[in-house]
């Protein structure tokens, strides 16, 4: 190589050094501006953190135990020497010193209850020594209804304080709508579990119970694992956020379940899975597959079959995902299957299997309905086709 | 070259990845594996199934035979490919993953929620599919000519069949452990062999490869705009095949997507240190095939002509059997993914015949091409489907997951504009309607320096000039792209 | 069953709001700026290396760059890239669920 062949060889060198050392010191660098945050504004959050700390007992509305909880919050947050909540008729805690104020203060407050603007009043104590001569109060209120009071006590009069105690409660008041708020909100989680609850047979939760109990005395670590597979299992089922699951996660539940029924039926089923791991991440509609399975169960242990295998495999095909579910038990007439997935069964292992026939077509459309193959003491083989992607379904 | 020996090892690549792929995942498991079972695909795993899905006839044969003819210049094919995969990773990678979508027309309807975008999408990825399918035929044809003297249409009816067969009957079904098996193969293909040519080198005295201007053949009159062509082709294209991005489906979350990615990287670019060394060992002991004849072949040819003997046959038929495995995977790969698009969006009715019909469909196309249209080296018609990737799905997954005012008109403008113009050029190019020397042809035989800007711009502008189209749920999907899954309810078991 | 004040933020996002909205662009900024870094640096190499080596005129110089040296920091590059996207997306867990810095 000659001379400049060298010199461009070597400055490229140096140029690719450079951006080496350049994205080194990116790296490196941790004090710069970030748009999640440096160590400082971190710092700043967790000074935040440690005052917002009076909010949570606030979320529970305005009583007693939740001012007295507050209230030191509150007045290390004004910086002043006395503090007091109140409701409509009563003091609810006295924080700091002088609390003797505490008798007059409801006579003090009665303007501000029927007029809901703030006041301040010297507190004209009969005691010299006491520090506390000057007063601010501050109304309390929810949707235009006045609530309480807050009073912050102080040895003179304080426009600071006066404007710090404003902002407070201001603040507080926030912290008791959001609480009115939540109580609604609680409301509709609560209503939402009684529907998927019933999604559970009680049959099941009192059978897995029994048979967790029979472990109690003979394999307690048995009756543990058992337990904390309930435990899990019920919560998957009863959980209160989004129509879809994973795959991966609906499987996991299966095994659950499984487990609780093999802990009572022992030796007599046999379980085969096949899972091909490609199609784990695909999306469908929450608690689908597990009344199946549910169903399988029952078939195969139903009548004097006394051993019962049950096979659950899910195949990847392409663009869709193949689920078979099959038991070896008693199987079921055609027609009497029809006129269950018509709705016109009424019979209770009909209920699941209707159910999720529905609930298929309702998001998938109607190719994607279940399809059964049964007759009677044939078993019974149910394959069920789960696109990969659809608009709309997303797991989580 | 002993043919026993190579048709010997072609049926045991075949026959294995039947196995493999028919059997891997068919041992049945009791409830106490099943956490065994239900493990989620591994990052390094699925990247060593992407790897081995990912190189073709292009990266086995091609880069070599580029090299041997057209000197060093051509290594930025392998740079390229895998370079790719860091512009993936760095723009799409995670989100995609998060979208949900398993085939590209699945992320534009989503994202755009139109199902005219989506059909769009859907025509160019089976094209850019057929695009990638043709060279992956004429590879075999000529491979197995070379092995067993067959004429060239056979091979590629062979393979195409094969492929057809096995995916169309589900025997690809676990594929994941098929594409590791054959990533692995491939790289011992080319690496056993490479260290005993490189050995009986030395034992030549080791004689010097020469790059010499003049014994180089030309390949552009332009041959730096040839080159940009070719970075921008590559590194911008990579995440638009539809055999890369159903695979990053099989990653459990956006973050594993990522470093599933970073593997693939090191994966491949391990691989891409072997064919250099057979394109300079082919400058030396096959130097016929500078001018005219398959340079495609020097892989092949190598072991016989350097090590000899019972030796070169049997590394020989090590390197047929890695060149199988690579159309086998890439081939099955695509005809995958092409067919579930053609199943999804262009037959009317769903399900497992019309998978199969859809199969047929695949290949039939690339298959009259590769017969009918004349043989392109292989690593360049794979660069031709790499340049309409770029021009039309980089732009959609870019300014897709990163902007939030992309509107379907601007999409398909975006994808008519930047795909339709390098798809053209393409056609014509291979079609010979316009042939070197002079600007035309190579303006048209390397698109993406211009078909990608125009891309790019034409969904960016006309997305500025409808703005009230902007998709209802854009933040939406934006915050699933883009929102770590640690934060998403229920994810924390 | 009252949800913490700490998933505050978190609802925010998941129900889409304006302030939902601030926390998730400033996520995309961040992990923009981390991946535009990477490409940056790809793309000025890779831009400057043909004109590099068209000036060389050297076939050797070629072979060792794209045949060898170019993996290895393209996997460097990768690995960078990744660390980096995933500090940022513990930093933004970490400022929508509140907690303190470690």
């Amino acid at each position: 190589m000659t001379g400049p062949t060298y010199a461009v060889l070597v400055l490229f060198v140096l140029l690719l050094l450079g951006a080496g050392f350049l994205l080194g010191r990116r790296t490196a660098r941790t004090v710069r501006p970030s748009d999640v945050g440096t160590p400082v504004e971190h710092a700043t959050f967790e000074t935040l953190h440690t005052a917002s700390l009076a909010a949570p007992p606030l979320r529970a509305g305005l009583t007693e135990e939740s001012a007295r909880r507050s209230a030191r919050r509150l007045r290390s947050l004004l910086g002043t020497d006395a503090l007091c909540l109140t409701d409509r008729d009563r003091v609810l805690v006295w924080d700091g010193e002088g609390d003797h104020h505490g008798r007059h203060v409801m006579d003090q407050v009665q303007g501000l209850l029927a007029s809901g603007r703030d006041t301040a009043f010297h507190s004209d104590c009969d005691d010299l020594d006491c520090p506390l001569r000057w007063a601010v109060a501050v109304p309390l209120t929810v949707d235009h209804r006045v609530l309480g009071t807050l009073i912050a006590y102080a040895p003179r009069e304080s426009a600071v304080l006066a404007r710090a105690a404003g902002e407070v409660a201001r603040w507080v008041c926030v912290q008791l709508e959001l609480a009115e708020l939540d109580r609604s909100r609680t409301q509709l989680i609560e209503a939402e579990i009684r529907a998927l609850r019933a999604q559970i047979s009680p049959h099941f939760i009192f059978n897995s119970l029994a048979a967790i109990a029979s472990f109690v005395r003979t394999d307690p670590e048995q009756a543990r694992e058992l337990l904390l597979e309930f435990a899990d299992f019920t919560r998957y089922s009863f959980r209160s956020h989004g129509d879809f699951t994973t795959l991966a996660d609906e499987l996991h539940s299966i095994d659950q379940y499984l487990a609780l029924v093999r802990a009572r039926f022992g030796e007599r089923l046999a379980v085969t899975l096949q899972v091909a791991p490609e199609v784990l991440p695909v999306a469908l509609p929450f608690l689908c597959l597990q009344p199946l399975v549910e169903n399988a169960v029952k078939h195969g242990l139903e009548g004097a079959v006394t051993r019962s295998r049950i096979t659950i495999s899910a195949l990847d095909a392409g663009s869709e995902a193949e689920v078979v579910i099959e038991d070896d038990g008693t199987g079921m007439d055609p027609e009497r299957l029809r006129h269950i997935l018509r709705g016109e069964g009424g019979h209770s292992t009909g209920i699941g299997l209707l159910n999720v026939d529905e609930r298929l077509r309702q998001v998938y459309g109607d190719d994607y309905g279940l399809v059964i193959e049964t007759g009677i003491g044939a078993g019974m083989k149910i394959t069920v086709r789960l696109p990969k992607y659809r608009a709309g379904v997303h797991g989580s | 070259m002993s043919r026993t020996y190579a048709v010997v090892a072609v049926a045991a690549v075949v026959l294995a990845t039947v196995l493999v792929g028919g059997f891997g995942l068919r041992i049945s498991r009791t409830t106490s594996d099943f956490y065994v079972a239900s493990r989620t695909v591994r990052p390094r795993l699925n990247a060593a199934a992407i790897s081995g899905e990912y190189l073709s006839a292009a990266s086995f044969l091609g880069i070599a035979g580029l090299v041997l003819v057209h000197g060093p210049d051509m290594l930025w094919y392998p740079v390229g490919y895998t370079a790719g995969y860091l512009v993936l990773l760095v723009f799409v990678a995670a989100p995609l993953r998060r979208s949900g979508a398993y085939t590209l027309p699945d992320f534009a309807e989503g994202r755009l929620e139109s199902r005219q975008v989506r059909r769009l999408v859907s025509v160019l990825v089976v094209g850019a599919g057929w695009l990638y399918l043709v060279p992956q035929l004429q590879g075999a044809g000529l491979t197995l000519k070379i092995l067993t003297g067959a004429p060239g249409w056979l091979g590629d009816v062979l393979v195409a069949s094969v492929v057809v067969v096995a995916v169309a009957a589900g025997g690809m079904r676990s594929i994941t452990f098929v594409q590791v098996f054959q990533y692995w193969l491939k790289l011992t293909a080319l690496l056993v062999p490479a260290i005993f040519l490189v050995l009986a080198w030395q034992g030549d005295g080791r004689p010097r490869v020469t790059f010499d201007e003049q014994l180089s053949v030309f390949r552009a009159d332009h041959p730096l705009y040839a080159t940009y062509g070719l970075i921008i082709a590559t590194f911008l294209g990579t995440m638009g095949l539809p055999h890369v991005v159903v695979r990053f489906y099989t990653s459990p979350n956006g973050r594993d997507a990522r470093r599933t990615t970073v593997a693939v990287l090191a994966l491949i670019g391990v691989f891409y240190l072997l064919p250099p060394v057979y394109g300079a060992l082919g400058r030396l002991y096959a130097p016929e095939l500078i001018h005219g004849g398959d340079a495609d072949a020097a892989v092949l040819l190598l072991p016989a002509r350097v090590v000899g003997g019972l030796g070169g046959d049997l590394l020989g038929a090590l390197i047929a059997g890695g060149a199988f495995a690579a159309f086998l995977s890439t081939a099955s790969g695509l005809t995958m993914a092409v067919a579930g698009v053609i199943t999804q969006d262009v037959l009317p009715s769903r399900g497992v015949r019309h998978f199969r019909l859809a199969t047929v469909l695949a290949m039939c196309v690339p298959l009259a091409g590769s017969l009918m249209v004349s043989r392109v080296p292989v690593a360049d018609s794979v660069g031709m489907a790499f340049a309409v990737s770029a021009s039309s799905f980089c732009p959609l997954l870019v300014l897709g997951i990163w902007w939030r005012r992309l509107t379907p008109q601007g999409a398909i403008a975006g994808l008519v504009l930047g795909g339709g113009s390098a798809f053209l050029s393409v056609a014509i190019t291979v079609s010979g309607a316009v042939r070197p020397p002079g600007w035309p042809h190579t303006l048209l035989a390397w698109p993406a320096v211009w078909s990608v800007p125009v891309g790019f711009l034409a969904m960016v502008l006309v997305s500025l000039a409808t703005p009230g189209r902007i998709p209802v749920g854009t933040n939406a999907a934006m915050t699933r792209f883009h929102l770590p899954e640690a934060l998403i309810p229920g994810r924390h078991r | 069953m009252r949800p913490l004040p700490r998933y505050r933020t978190q609802s925010e996002i998941d129900e889409q709001t304006a302030l939902g909205g601030a926390y998730v662009r400033s996520l995309m900024r961040s992990q923009l700026r981390a991946g535009l870094t990477a490409f940056t640096v790809l793309a000025v190499v890779a831009g400057t290396l043909p004109l590099v080596f068209a000036a060389l005129h050297s076939a050797a110089v070629v072979w060792a760059v794209l045949g060898f040296a170019a993996y290895p920091p393209l996997t460097l590059i990768a690995w960078w890239y990744v660390r980096r996207a995933e500090r940022n997306e513990r930093d933004f867990a970490r400022l929508v669920e509140g907690r303190p810095a470690q």
